[in-house]
Formats: C-alpha cells, structure tokens, sequence
C-alpha cells in the first residue's frame, strides 16, 4: 500500500490530521500529477472555471489549472429549457458565465416526471454531473438537477468553490483543534480500545462511526503498512480483547467494507482501510 | 430571459454591491439587496453593503420579498436598470452576501474563477 508511505505516516507525529486523504489534498507538490482517483470526486466550481477547462484530447480527463476534474456541481440559474424526444437542455447562468446541462431522458422510469419536472426557467438550481464536448459545445451531462430552496446555497456554493480551489493550490489548512477534538472522543467512545489507539488519532472522516467500527479502522491504521493488508484474525484479536464477539466483529467489518472505508486485499481474510 | 443579453458581450452578469458599482458602468451586474422604498417605476434598495442605490423597475417582473436579486445594467454608480428580478425571501444573511461578493472581487479569484 504505496499510500501509506507518503500521506499518513508521512504527515509526521502529532494532530489528527491526515495529509493526502482527500483526492484533492496534496502531499506532494500540487498540480501538474495525474491525480486519478480525481475521476471519481465531486467538485463545486463557477461556470466560468468550467468554461476555462480543458482536454488535451476529446478522451482525455478535464484539466483546470492543470489539475484533473471528475464530477461538477454548480448552482447557477436556469436561463432556458429545451424539451427533446431524448434528452432535455438546461442553460444554466451563475453570474460569472453560462452552460448547457443535458439531461438524457430514461422514458422507461416513471419517477423522471416527478424529479425532473419541478425545474422551471428563472428558478435558481444545482447542476451535478460530468463535463462532456459535443462538437464544439461543452455541457454538463446532468445527473441530477434540483431547486435551490434557500437563496443562502447560491452564497454558500461561491465560498465552498473558493475553498476547494484554494485546497488545491495549498493543501489543507493544519486544523490544531481537531487533534484534541479526536483525542476527546477516543476517551469518551474508544476508552476500552486505547491501548491499540494511534497516537495521531484518527482522521476525521471516521469520527461519525460507531465504536467498534472505528477501533477496526483504527486498528488496521495503526499496524505497520503492508502491502497485503491486515488479516482479520489480528483484527479480531486485538478488537476482541476488549470484550467484542466474534459475531459484532464480523458484522462491523462488513458493514465497513459496504461503506467502502475497509476493502479486502489479496483474500478475502485480508484488510486495509480505504483512506 | 432578460432581453438585451445578447448585445453584452459576454454573459457576464457579476455580484456586486453598493461601492462596486462604480467599475461595472454599462455593464450587467447581479446586485443582492433589502428593498426599501417602492415609488413607481423605482425602488430604493439598499445593498449588501449598506449603500443605497435606485432601481428603475422592469414592468411585470415580481417583487414580491424583503431580499431581492436584481439583474440590471448599471446607469451610473448610483442607478441600475432592472433586466430581471429574483425574489430571495425575507431572510437573508447580508454580511454573509457581502463577504462572498469582496471574495469574488478579490484578485486571487476574480480573473480564474468570476469572469
């Protein structure tokens, strides 16, 4: 597991902060890497970032700023709808540029009458989707288009799209409360875990599991990385030392790997977590 | 929607505030704003910023909340012509409005992200 050596050991000692866990946060220099796990991340941008975009060819990967794009969302204004037999044109404007979102009619599922059918001209809505070239034309081919309820969201989507931006150019801001913050919980939730508790604390992106799926991930992370993963008897050792069947064990490992934060390596018996 | 789009050159219509109008003369501009004093075919609003700036009203367009959006071309740094009207409810967090509207004009995100 080549990524443990160059973000979470690597991000050295103290804090609970996890350098390179997100596709977007560098651990080395950032931009100019191919960033391929990017293809399957959402990012919020303006139309006029959208706009600026660019393919070195009509299959390669969206590059702004030189750094790979999966999925957009942008909340912008619905300028104008054209209804087709197979697909459906929205011209979206936010203020800072406009573009096209296609949605692809599926006339076999009847729920797209009430999903789609509530977006008018002039409402403001949230786009999310791919980028795609038709021709000369760039759209958004839609996923999923709603309302926006509270205007707030329009001002809210500006600043998320400032800040992810500004992530990208600089990696994360260092967050000193979320060290104490994690160490906080491991003492009220992970008291009987903390003999196996990393010193870093866990990354954030664990924080809302239960205990004992969270004494798992922090388990696996706390081993010395390898490239085979940890095997689930090591796990069910260490974890049920303090008292957990082999059954909950089971269960919470399951129910990780449905979540996507564990996955199984070279057997089904071997595990690492998904950072 | 709003009829003269076409001879702008560019879809631009950026955020703005009282103080910021002064840069964007003829040009479109999207101004967050508490309507204050309905008189005909104007209204006084007050902007983001606390300035307050006369809007020459578009027939038909509604305006029917506290917080409006109005779409418009800017006469003079104190005048905008309404080319549409977004109804933006009757709570709307204005520091929060003028915050993000001084980011999108700040330089390290205007000319990558805003225009």
């Amino acid at each position: 597991m080549s990524q443990y050596d160059n973000n979470y050991y690597g991000s050295g000692g103290g804090g609970g902060y996890l350098q390179g866990g997100s596709p977007f946060s560098a651990s080395g220099s950032p931009g100019g890497m191919r960033r391929s796990e990017a293809s399957n991340s959402l990012r919020p941008f303006t139309i006029s970032q959208l706009n600026k975009a660019s393919q070195a060819h009509t299959d390669a990967e969206w590059r702004i700023e030189d750094v790979e794009i999966g999925q957009v969302t942008v909340v912008g204004q619905v300028v104008s709808i054209q209804k087709q037999a197979t697909n459906c044109v929205y011209l979206v404007d936010d203020g800072t540029g406009r573009i096209e979102a296609r949605h692809w009619v599926d006339s076999t599922n009847d729920d797209e009458g009430s999903k789609w059918g509530g977006i008018e001209e002039r409402r403001y809505v949230r786009v999310t989707g791919g980028l795609k070239n038709f021709g000369k034309k760039r759209y958004i081919n839609a996923t999923h288009i709603r309302d926006v309820k509270d205007p707030h969201e329009t001002y809210f989507h500006i600043l998320e799209a400032i800040a992810v931006t500004l992530m990208i150019d600089r990696g994360h801001p260092a967050n000193p409360s979320l060290a104490s913050q994690s160490k906080a919980g491991q003492n009220t939730n992970l008291s009987a875990y903390s003999a196996q508790s990393n010193s870093t604390g866990l990354p954030d992106q664990f924080g809302h599991l239960p205990p004992i799926q969270r004494a798992i991930i922090n388990f696996i992370i706390s081993q010395p990385p390898q490239e085979e993963g940890i095997h689930v008897s090591a796990i069910a050792k260490a974890i049920g030392a303090s008292g957990e069947g082999a059954h909950e064990i089971s269960d919470a490992l399951d129910k990780l790997m449905d979540d996507g934060h564990v996955f199984t390596t070279i057997d089904d018996s071997h595990f690492s977590v998904s950072l | 929607m709003y009829s003269d789009a076409a001879d702008n050159k560019s879809d631009l219509s950026t955020r703005v505030n009282s103080a910021r109008l002064v840069d964007y003369v003829g040009k479109h501009v999207r101004l967050a704003c508490k309507a204050l004093q309905v008189d005909g075919d104007r209204i006084t609003v007050e902007a983001s910023d606390g300035g307050q700036v006369t809007v020459l009203v578009l027939k038909n367009e509604p305006i029917e909340s506290t917080f409006l959006e109005i779409i418009g071309r800017v006469i003079d740094p104190t005048t905008v012509q309404m080319l549409a009207c977004m109804n933006m409810g009757s709570d709307l967090d204005m520091k929060l409005v003028n915050d993000t509207i001084e980011l999108i004009h700040d330089p390290r995100f205007y000319t990558t992200m805003f225009c």
